[in-house]
Order: structure tokens, then C-alpha cells, then sequence
């Protein structure tokens, strides 16, 4: 077997596979290594890709080449738009997916992608010769040489999983963990810490009263996550909502002596923003009942995912809480809920193009870099994919900015604030949110994937006939309407007549008046792609809010494009105070901009920062 | 900051009694140690805050001086501040400044003081604003709103609007990521909260944008008809025989123009000539000013002779100023014989009723609510408040038309408005503008 390649990517979920995906796409022949294939890109946790923010990254992806979109679309089994009434800029795509289809469309796309090669094993050492990457050695002591390696462990490193007392050290859903790398890395000199988070009990399907619950269809109509999707994604399978009540409430209350949370057992640092049940009814005790949604897991199979009701509970409290539920109190587990702790970086060990500061062509992706999620780890991966393959190249890496993408938001959070719990992707991150829509991801970002040399000609060619469709549309807003023509649908909206005829561009302006509601009375306009008609709704319509934003980004991109010396002796500069000495010491940002963002570095700091470099000609 | 500034804290062009040298920077105390010495003083115990009387001596210089350590960072500046107290020729003040500079200190640049202590964290932006303000200050009232700017009354006032602004901004937030988990309806609570911050701001607006009364004084015109007592009046005003004052009607020909100050206050007073159409041309000339005067002025009194029946002038005359903030004052009460409707009531010539409409005066123009605002005096301020409080009002008004990420860029651009005004975000411009505008020594 050959045993030389250009990169080599450890861990095969969501962040390894697009890392690598991305990597053979560059032409690079890489090396992907996974515990099991049975556990490649296996969504261990929740049925579902998209939603809040992670539908953004999803599209993103997407929009540079990636491959999470599309087999998400592959693997659909119901779709929503979530925020639906809040906005454009927060609708949000979410899809209920199939695992099994989901995992196995992956292999399969993976095992048939040219200049990559999968590979059952476990690294054990990263090879390091003068500050430079140069291999792998596996736990079975086969030697593979690379000049560039994406760390991708996810969960799986020194895992243990918790349910009740009865602790095992495994990763996800039995699978086996990676236990021979954090030495490895503590050895290297890397700052590991120990996140934790959970995942709730799984159902058998026949066991729940659904009559009692209220039902959730999937919506009609929506975009998919892939420009390359043909057609409608899969959309029959339904979710279900019923609520915990305060039984449920005083079963936790009563038993969390015996929760691993709270009696010590747990270490590790939990998610906020995705507690377990018995931290919510804790921190939320005004609160009378909290949302159990029921997910289908696939369509092959009867389990039933209880999204809201992540636990560590011991077995018999899981059972009596569960059943105490409205719908489910004859219901059947299949699998208990566990709680599962993991060994992590310090993401402030990265800079923004992914790279570990202390060594040359060593990236990092994933959950291994404290995010949770698998849209945030598939976001990673693709952008250390992408960088290792231009550090390969002996080209300058690429930096996704805040103002771009969701990506850019999601990874300067990480390596300029750190983080102390699994950090989730959320739309109030981002601070340039109204320009950051699912509607223009392609825009902002596939011209971009282009140069980068991830957008392939197909793709390409869909994008330019979006962008042509578009055009078209645009081309013809100034055709104006009678106010007889309109007269209908403002009654219907509720929309003021207009004195005069109206042309399209003010009519898609109005508050009340939709693109929907233009293709009713004008057949030139119905003609058009309904998906680009929207678009350039939205960008009429909020216009006067884009163009604030605009502003906003304008007067920050000052401090964004101010650039740092790589070799700035922060530690001697006077008049900094020594907490942000040594903040700006170990995070070195890029720009000002990101020095500005450090936590524990204050706007004095800033000034202080601005009038040395201005002193010294920096 | 590792090199010791040095610089007289005052001023060096007259020659006051008593003049300060002041020195900051880690290098102050060693200094220090080498130029001054007193019996009460061994340095190695030196206590701060403590004004020790001594010698200062170096070189040529030798003078009793008072020493002042400030030790970091309980100081002005966060770092360890020397003073020295001596008399104040101008000569003696820049020879042990000069004596300071040979055994390494460095002359202070404008502000320099002032920006240390912003850098270190002492103060912020606004506060250090303040102290320029000070500097600048005229008027007692004036001085006592610039201390409370430097005391950063303008912050917690500014504070106290962001948090309000800060719970819209949450309730809208916390709506957009979890649109399936938080179903109850916040918009009241968001509304009310934006309305909140609304009035905090427009009362902050409001309360300065009469700042002017109290940092260049109130511009005030007399104005009436000729011979019904308005030089006289002014000179009640002023405790002063300023304008000609004889029983000929159109004696003050002119617009006189003098400042006064009153309870702390600065009045400009503009006497204006008897306004009636006139063939004089000098006396022309003045009715004319008369009527600029009344259109400058921040309040005029409309004088009335009460001794005399009301004519279809005096009336018309009014119709002018009615629409300007005023008060109807009837004069000449001990001959009273044909009351008007008035405000008030008084005799200039005895001075009586003065101190009631002085009262007036004031509360018509809401000196006490201005005098007590936090103060926005420079333009930065007013232009922050200003752009926040439009945003919360665009955020308002189209709250239920627009989707709430729309809502929430106006609601974040008033909060980054106000975030810019206490210095959190910076803009170097900013900061190196406010820091050249200070005087050396502060």
C-alpha cells in the first residue's frame, strides 16, 4: 500500500469529510483516516441538518464547493423554513434526515472522489520534524507521510459516555474512541481541555400516541441546501411537539442526586445552548413545561429521536421522566440518553485560516476545536481543508471574514475569543447579519470558491445562470402597473392604493406586497425564477436596512484591513495593560479588527495599539 | 508608559501666586528623590497624598516648594505623579521644569496627562472630554457641569439607555435563534423598552441642547415701546448705569450689548431702541436692529408702561414677539393706572419686582432642568444621541412593518452610537482628536 500522500485528515465526521472532500477536489492526494467506517460522517446526535444560523453555514458550504448540502438534500426526508415571519435574513432552512442514508451517500460519494483514499485506523502520533507536519503513524505502527494534517477527532477523543453511575469509555453510540492521540498533542505542548455535552433517549416509534401530540409537517416550496439539487428534496414524514409537565419536573428535581450534572461525575464544560433537560428545569424553574419535539431517525427505521429531553440520567429516572410525558407513557426506549465528555483544543491555539500557531501544515476542524454542531464542523472543514491545500501549494491562506459569512463569524469567534463551551452557531453572532442571507450565499460566495479552485464547471455554470436570471429580472422593474391592475391585490394585503400607476421596483418595496402577489398581475414577471424573484424582493424591500448595514461594515472595515505585524512584541509594548499583553500574545490577531474583538482587551488597549504602530511606522 | 512627562499644571502667562509643576510616569519618583527634600521627609517612607514642605534644588534652582506624591494608580494619570508646589514666577516655574527635563523627564505634549489617564483606564472618553470642558470652562455654572461630565454623570445617564437598549436588543435576538423554542410574544416588552430608552435620550438631548445658556450665557432683549422703561430696566439687571436713560422718547438709539451674570449665569443683555416706525434716520437704523435683537434672542421681555393706555402699536409689537419664549412685563407699578395682562408686575427704576422676574426668567427657560442635565456640550455627544435616538425611533416606528432583523440593525446602530460616545468602540480619530485639543499640564 502507498504510503505517501499530501495530507492526511484524522476523523471522518462532518468536519473530516468535507476537509478531505475539499483536499482531493484541490488535487491533493489524500489520506483519510477513521476509527470506523461505519462511524463516517454518522450523525451521533440530533436527525436534522440546518435550522437557526446552521442553515446559513449549510448554504455556504454549499456556495464553495462543499458537499454537506447536497447529501443533506439527498438524505431529506422533511423540510422546514424556520423564521419564516421574522425576516429574510433568518429564514432559516432546516431538514429532518435520514441517518443511514446520510452516512452512507457520504461513504459512497467519498470512497468514489478521485486522489482521496479511506482508511479503518487510528493516529496515534502526528510526525513533526523542524516545526513542520511530515506524517502519521497509526495505533497498528504503519508509518503514512504527509506534508499537511487535519485534525478532525470530533467526540471521539479520550471519550467516555455517562448514563446514570454506569461510565464507559467509548465514543458516540458505541462506537469505539480514539484514545492513543492526546498524548500525542499534550506532547506537541497544545492547551486540551474537556467539553461535554448529551444527547436525549430514542423511542420505538409504535410505543407513542401521536394522537395527543400536535403534529409538524414539513413546508412546500422551499430552496434546497445545494444549488445542485434537482427538483423537490423527500418531504413526508412528520415531526411531533408535546411539552414536559411539572411531574416531570419534580422526577428530576427529586432524583438529581444521582444526575452525573450535578453530583460531580461530570467535569467537563456543557452547552448553553443546548442543555440537558435537567440543567433547564434547574436554571428555568418559573418555567412550567419545556418543548419535547419527536423526530423520526430515518426512514428505515422506527426509532424516534425526543429532541428537548438530553439526558444523563441513570436508566429507571429516564424511563419515569419520559413517561410522565403527554403521548409518550407507554413509550418503548431503545436507547437511553447519555451524557458524553471529550478531550478538546483551545481554539485560541488556531489562527483564522485554521492552522495551529505552533506548527507548520497541522490544521484543526470540528468539534476538536470546541464548536458543536455538525454544520459548524462541516463550516471548519472545508475552510482547514481548503488552507491546507494552499499551504501545500505555498499559496497565502485564506482568510473567510466576518462581514462574508457565517464561516468567518463562526471561526473568528473561535480564535479570537475562545470559547468555554461547545460554541454553537447562532444568528445574533453575526453582526452583518441582514447581508449574510440563504438567498445570496451563492452570491457572496461562489465566485470566490471559483478562484479558490473548489468550484467546479458545473457548479459554476448553475451559478452564472442564477446571476443571468437575476439580471433578467432586474432588467425589467421599471414596468409600471395601472392602479386598476392593482387594485385587487392591495385590498387583499391591506396595502394603501398608490396615487398613480406603480412601477415593479416600488410595488416589491411595499411592506404589504409580495413577489407572489406581482406574478398574479403581470405574466412577464410570472414568468420568471420564482427563487430569483424573491431575491431581488428581499434586496428591494429592505434595502434602506442593507444599505445601514453597509454603512456599518464600511466604518469597521478601517480596523478590518489595518493588518498586524505577524512579529509584534505585544509583551514590551508600554502602556498596555498586562492582561492584553498577554491576550494579544497568545491569540496574535490578524488586524486590528480582531484585536479589537479579544476578550479582556479593552478599547484603551486598542488606542494604546494604534498610536505605537502609528509611532513606529507599523 | 515607561519616560516621565513633565509640565506646569498652570498656566504660564501670568504670574500667578502659586504654580504647579506636575510630573507622571514611572521615572517621577526617582526624580523626585534627587530635586526635593524636606526634614519631615525620608523617601524610603514617603506617604502619599501628603504635602510635604521643603526645598526644591537642583542646578541654579533653589526655592521652598511644597512636594505632593500620588503613588499608582491612585493617581490622575494610573501612574505615579509627582507635584511641586512653588511660587510662581514664570521663570522659577520653567527652570525646575527645565532642571526636570535634564535629569530625563520629557516635556508633556497637549493632553498628554489627560490621555494617560484615559490609556490607563482611569477615565473614559467622555470623562476626559470633560476635563477639557473645564479647561474651557467660563462661568461658575459652566465649571460645575464640566465636573460632572468629567465625573461621568454622562456615562451612567448614557449607561441607563443602554441597558434599556440592550433588553430590546436580547428580547429580538433570543426571538430570531430560537423560533421554535420561545413561543410567547415579546414585543411589548421590546416596545416598552425601546420607549424607555427613547426618553432617557431625548431628555438627555434635550436637557443640552440649551446648553449654550449655560456654557456662552442667554442672549435676553428688552423690548417695547419708546420711554417705557427699558434702559432701566437693564440697568436693574445689571446693578449698572450702562445705556443713557432721560424721559425723551428714543434716547437709546442703539442696541447696547452687555453681559451681565446672573446667579451664576451669563446674560447677554440686548437693550433694544423704542420700536415705532420713524422718520429719524439714526433712530431707523436701531428700530431695525431692534428687531434682529428680538429675533437672536434666547428670551425676550415685552416692557409695558402702565402708567400709559395701551396703543394699536404696542399691540402690533406684541403680535411680533408672541411667538418668541417671552414674558409681558408691566412697569412703572407705584403710577399704575391702566393694568395690562402681565406676567409680572415691577418698577425698574427701584428695582423692585427684579428678583421675581430673574425667577421668571429662569423658569422659562429651564435653567435648573439644563444647569442639572448631563451635559453633551460638544458636538461628538449631540451627534451620538441624536443618531441613536433616530434609530430607536425608526426602530419603533415601523416595529410592526418591518421583520425583526430589520428592527434589530436599527436597534444595534443605536446602541453602537452610544457605545462610540463612552469610548467602548474606538475610532482612532476619534481619540486622537479629543487628546490634540487638550492644554499641556492636564
Amino acid at each position: 500500500m502507498d504510503k505517501r500522500y499530501d495530507a492526511i485528515v484524522i476523523g471522518a465526521g462532518h468536519a473530516g469529510a468535507e476537509a478531505a472532500y475539499i483536499l482531493a477536489k484541490l488535487n491533493k492526494k489524500t489520506l483519510l483516516l477513521s476509527l470506523s467506517l461505519e462511524a463516517v460522517a454518522f450523525m451521533a446526535c440530533n436527525p436534522n441538518i440546518g435550522g437557526t444560523g446552521k442553515g446559513h453555514l449549510v448554504k455556504e458550504i454549499d456556495a464553495l464547493g462543499g458537499i454537506m448540502g447536497e447529501i443533506a438534500d439527498l438524505a431529506t426526508i422533511q423540510t422546514r423554513m424556520l423564521n419564516l415571519g421574522n425576516g429574510p435574513a433568518v429564514h432559516s432552512l432546516r431538514a429532518q434526515v435520514d441517518k443511514n442514508l446520510y452516512h452512507r451517500a457520504m461513504k459512497a460519494r467519498l470512497e468514489d472522489t478521485k486522489n482521496l483514499t479511506i482508511l479503518e485506523g487510528e493516529a496515534k502520533e502526528i510526525l513533526i520534524e523542524e516545526g513542520k507536519v511530515v506524517g502519521v503513524v497509526t495505533g497498528m505502527g504503519d508509518t503514512y507521510s504527509a506534508r499537511a494534517v487535519v485534525i478532525a477527532t470530533g467526540v471521539y477523543l479520550n471519550s467516555r459516555i455517562i448514563t446514570g453511575d454506569y461510565v464507559k469509555d467509548v465514543g458516540p453510540a458505541g462506537f469505539m474512541r480514539s484514545s492513543l492521540l492526546t498524548d500525542n498533542l499534550l506532547a506537541l505542548g497544545l492547551d486540551i481541555r474537556r467539553f461535554k455535552t448529551g444527547t436525549p433517549p430514542r423511542v420505538l416509534s409504535s410505543s407513542i400516541d401521536y394522537d395527543v401530540m400536535e403534529t409538524q409537517n414539513g413546508d412546500i416550496g422551499n430552496p434546497t441546501f445545494s444549488m445542485l439539487t434537482e427538483g423537490d428534496v423527500r418531504n413526508d414524514k412528520a415531526c411531533y411537539l408535546t411539552y414536559t409537565n411539572e411531574e416531570t419536573h419534580r422526577i428530576i428535581i427529586e432524583n438529581l442526586d444521582k444526575a452525573p450534572m450535578y453530583n460531580g461525575v461530570i467535569q467537563g464544560t456543557g452547552p448553553r445552548y443546548c442543555p440537558s433537560i435537567e440543567t433547564k428545569v434547574m436554571r428555568f424553574q418559573d418555567k412550567d413545561r419545556h418543548q419535547i419535539f419527536v423526530e423520526p431517525e430515518g426512514a428505515d427505521t422506527y426509532e424516534m429521536y425526543i429532541q428537548g429531553l438530553s439526558t444523563s440520567m441513570p436508566y429507571d429516572v429516564q424511563e419515569r421522566m419520559l413517561h410522565s410525558i403527554k403521548g409518550l407513557e407507554h413509550a418503548k426506549i431503545t436507547r437511553y440518553g447519555y451524557a458524553i465528555e471529550y478531550d478538546c483544543l483551545n481554539p485560541l491555539e488556531l489562527n483564522a485560516s485554521l492552522a495551529i500557531k505552533k506548527y507548520e501544515g497541522l490544521y484543526s476542524a470540528g468539534q476538536i476545536n470546541g464548536s458543536s454542531g455538525y454544520e459548524e464542523a462541516g463550516a471548519q472543514g472545508i475552510i482547514a481543508g481548503i488552507n491546507a491545500s494552499r499551504y501545500l501549494d505555498n499559496l497565502p491562506p485564506f482568510i473567510i471574514r466576518r462581514d462574508l459569512a457565517y464561516i468567518g463569524v463562526l471561526i473568528d469567534d473561535l480564535v479570537t475569543k475562545g470559547t468555554n463551551e461547545p460554541y454553537r452557531m447562532m444568528t445574533s453572532r453575526a453582526e452583518h447579519r441582514l447581508f449574510l442571507r440563504q438567498d445570496n450565499a451563492d452570491l457572496r460566495l461562489t465566485e470566490i470558491g471559483r478562484e479558490l479552485g473548489t468550484v467546479d464547471d458545473e457548479r459554476y455554470a448553475r451559478f452564472l445562470e442564477r446571476k443571468a436570471q437575476i439580471k433578467e429580472i432586474e432588467d425589467i422593474l421599471d414596468k409600471r402597473f395601472s392602479i386598476e391592475s392593482v387594485k385587487e391585490v392591495c385590498e387583499l394585503r391591506g396595502e394603501t392604493l398608490p396615487k398613480s400607476a406603480i412601477s415593479a421596483r416600488e410595488f416589491l418595496k411595499r411592506n404589504y406586497l409580495t413577489a407572489e402577489d406581482l406574478c398574479k398581475i403581470s405574466e412577464e414577471f410570472d414568468a420568471k425564477d420564482k427563487r430569483a424573484l424573491k431575491y431581488v424582493e428581499v434586496e428591494l424591500k429592505y434595502e434602506g436596512y442593507l444599505k445601514k448595514q453597509a454603512q456599518a461594515i464600511k466604518d469597521a472595515q478601517r480596523m478590518e484591513e489595518k493588518t498586524l505585524p505577524k512579529d509584534l512584541d505585544y509583551m514590551s509594548i508600554d502602556g498596555l495593560r498586562i492582561e492584553a499583553r498577554q491576550k494579544l500574545d497568545e491569540v496574535k490577531p490578524l488586524t486590528l479588527a480582531q484585536a479589537s474583538r479579544i476578550s479582556g482587551v479593552m478599547p484603551a488597549d486598542i488606542t494604546v495599539l494604534i498610536l505605537y504602530l502609528r509611532k513606529n511606522k507599523l | 508608559m515607561k519616560d516621565t512627562i513633565v509640565a506646569s499644571a498652570t498656566p504660564l502667562a501670568r504670574a500667578g501666586a502659586v504654580g504647579i509643576v506636575k510630573m507622571s510616569g514611572e521615572n517621577a519618583l526617582e526624580l523626585a528623590k534627587k530635586v526635593f527634600s524636606a526634614t519631615s521627609l525620608t523617601w524610603e517612607s514617603v506617604e502619599p497624598n501628603k504635602m510635604y514642605l521643603g526645598e526644591f534644588s537642583s542646578g541654579e534652582i533653589k526655592d521652598k516648594a511644597f512636594c505632593v506624591y500620588y503613588k499608582a494608580p491612585k493617581s490622575y494619570t494610573g501612574e505615579d505623579v509627582i507635584e511641586i508646589q512653588a511660587h510662581g514666577g514664570i521663570s522659577l516655574i520653567k527652570g525646575i521644569i527645565r532642571e526636570l527635563v535634564k535629569l530625563g523627564a520629557r516635556p508633556a505634549e497637549p493632553g498628554e496627562f489627560t490621555k494617560r489617564a484615559y490609556l490607563n483606564g482611569k477615565m473614559n472618553l467622555a470623562e476626559a472630554e470633560g476635563v477639557q470642558e473645564l479647561i474651557n470652562a467660563e462661568g461658575e455654572l459652566a465649571v460645575k457641569q464640566a465636573y460632572r461630565l468629567m465625573d461621568g454623570e454622562l456615562s451612567r445617564g448614557i449607561e441607563l439607555a443602554k441597558a434599556e437598549i440592550l433588553t430590546a436588543d436580547v428580547n429580538l435576538e433570543s426571538v430570531l435563534d430560537y423560533p421554535e423554542e420561545l413561543t410567547d410574544d415579546l414585543s411589548e416588552p421590546t416596545i416598552n423598552a425601546l420607549n424607555n430608552a427613547r426618553t432617557r435620550l431625548i431628555d438627555i438631548y434635550n436637557g443640552s441642547k440649551n446648553q449654550h445658556f449655560i456654557t456662552e450665557g442667554v442672549t435676553l432683549a428688552i423690548a417695547g415701546l419708546p420711554n417705557v422703561g427699558k434702559s432701566s430696566l437693564m440697568n436693574a439687571l445689571m446693578h449698572e448705569e450702562r445705556a443713557i436713560v432721560t424721559d425723551i422718547a428714543g434716547t437709546t438709539r442703539d442696541v447696547l450689548r452687555e453681559s451681565c451674570t446672573l446667579r451664576g449665569l451669563k446674560i447677554n443683555l440686548t437693550d433694544t431702541a423704542g420700536i415705532r416706525e420713524s422718520d429719524d434716520t439714526v433712530e431707523k437704523i436701531g428700530v431695525e436692529r431692534a428687531k434682529k435683537a428680538i429675533e437672536g434672542a434666547d428670551i425676550v421681555l415685552f416692557l409695558m408702561d402702565s402708567a400709559t393706555p395701551e396703543t394699536p402699536e404696542e399691540i402690533e409689537l406684541y403680535k411680533e414677539i408672541s411667538t418668541k419664549k417671552h414674558l409681558r412685563v408691566e412697569n412703572k407699578e407705584d403710577i399704575k393706572s391702566f393694568p395690562r395682562v402681565a406676567d409680572i408686575s415691577i418698577e425698574a427704576k427701584t428695582g423692585k419686582g427684579i428678583e421675581e422676574l430673574i425667577d421668571m426668567m429662569f423658569d422659562k427657560l429651564d435653567i435648573e432642568k439644563i444647569a442639572t442635565a448631563v451635559p453633551l456640550t460638544s458636538e461628538r455627544h449631540l451627534h451620538a444621541v441624536k443618531t441613536a435616538i433616530e434609530a430607536i425611533e425608526s426602530a419603533i416606528d415601523n416595529f410592526y412593518a418591518v421583520p425583526i432583523d430589520c428592527t434589530s440593525v436599527d436597534v444595534k446602530s443605536a446602541y453602537r452610537a452610544l457605545a462610540e460616545l463612552t469610548g467602548e468602540d474606538v475610532d482612532e480619530n476619534i481619540v486622537n482628536e479629543i487628546f490634540s485639543r487638550f492644554c499641556v499640564g492636564k
